[in-house]
């Protein structure tokens, strides 16, 4: 069995991951986030069932150390950091990693870079940190609902009005 | 350059917000033939983590009305209403029962622009009397509202994110409406661009 920590609960109390923050959890957990223009970077590694997602902000801190949650480049090492951290050993290269989010509601350019400038960055600093990002969902004009089970490693995303899907 | 507005700054914003919000209480009363009633009218300024939860629970649908402001005031401004209270205006609006309508036809959505159109003009028109003068030196033009039905977290984040690039202090102005008799709550949100932030910053400095 996993030498991780666990909850006792059948219905775990789902973690809210707020702009800006990440989380990390052993199975049985939920971790949840609301994202718009934001990145949402799920991070798993299915034998221990550990996981983690980070609600990133924006591309690069540029050497900012006040808030790591807020950009690419400073919350994917803090959150793989937590997960090692969590499961007490090193989990690449089994830890994949899905993309999500990205979204531009409103048509300035200035909405429009961000997506794409989060999107490069966390694909870049995924590939440095030798995590295979399997699976993206990311673009469109609408927010997402994500709920992620570290039991099973599926994250589903609600759309407003929308139909549900697993990713 | 500073992105954190002091308590004098904050209370002549909020002193100049609150002339506009009362502009389009009036606006809003006269196109819905009702008292309308200006419940709230606050200038914050909050941190990341707290800006989602500004209009409630992140995971509640809204129906939003934004319109993108361009000028010496950029950013967003944006009427948002729950479901229940945005199809009652429509109801209202249409002289039926409260409850008639239950989805976000075309219609529908027509008639919740057209009241954003209205509350967020008259509100700019105030605004640009009143602002300091280097945010008003030309008249506030909101472009056309569009219509969105979406979780309030994700509306707040695209509107945010501007700001979000320039500093971890995020400024909404904040205004909330009652109209008596019946039972319509809206929300009219001003969130301004990163530069128009500094700009007011700025220009309302002593």
């Amino acid at each position: 069995m996993p030498d991780v920590p666990s909850a006792n609960t059948t219905q775990p109390t789902p973690i809210f991951v707020p702009m800006g923050r990440w989380a990390v959890a052993a199975a049985p957990a939920v971790i949840r986030t609301l994202l718009g223009s934001c990145a949402g970077v799920v991070l798993y590694e299915p034998q221990l069932k550990v996981g983690g997602l980070a609600h990133i902000v924006l591309p690069d801190s540029r050497g900012s150390v006040d808030h790591p949650g807020k950009y690419a480049d400073t919350a994917i090492p803090a959150l793989i950091e937590d997960l090692e951290r969590l499961a007490g050993r090193r989990l690449r290269p089994r830890l994949t990693a899905k993309l999500l989010g990205c979204a531009n509601m409103f048509q300035s350019s200035g909405n429009l870079e961000i997506g794409r400038l989060n999107r490069i960055a966390v694909e870049r600093i995924l590939a440095e940190s030798n995590v295979p990002l399997t699976r993206s969902d990311i673009g469109g004009d609408a927010g997402r609902n994500l709920t992620f089970c570290t039991s099973t490693g599926i994250v589903a995303v609600k759309v407003p009005g929308g139909a549900s899907y697993d990713v | 350059m500073e992105t954190t507005l002091n308590e004098p700054q904050k209370r002549l914003l909020a002193a100049i917000f609150e002339i506009g919000a009362e502009h389009a209480a009036r606006a809003l009363s006269g196109w819905l033939g009702r008292p309308v009633r200006l419940v709230v009218s606050s200038v914050r300024q909050v941190d990341l983590e707290a800006a989602c939860e500004v209009l409630g629970a992140a995971d509640t649908l809204v129906a939003a009305c934004p319109m993108e402001l361009r000028g010496p005031l950029a950013g967003q401004i944006i009427l948002v209403f729950d479901d229940r209270a945005g199809l009652a205006l429509v109801d209202f609006l249409l002289r039926q029962p409260e409850g008639t309508t239950t989805t976000w036809g075309e219609l529908e959505q027509s008639a919740a622009r057209e009241t954003a159109n209205i509350v967020g003009c008259a509100y700019l028109n105030s605004l640009a009397a009143h602002l300091p003068t280097s945010s008003a030196e030309k008249t506030l033009e909101p472009g056309p509202p569009s219509f969105r039905h979406e979780f309030a977290a994700s509306l707040l984040q695209f509107a945010l994110m501007d700001q979000a690039t320039q500093s971890d202090q995020l400024l909404l102005i904040d205004t909330r409406f009652l109209a008596e008799e019946v039972e319509l709550e809206w929300t009219l949100l001003l969130v301004p661009s990163g530069d128009s932030l500094r700009s007011l910053i700025s220009a309302s400095s002593p």
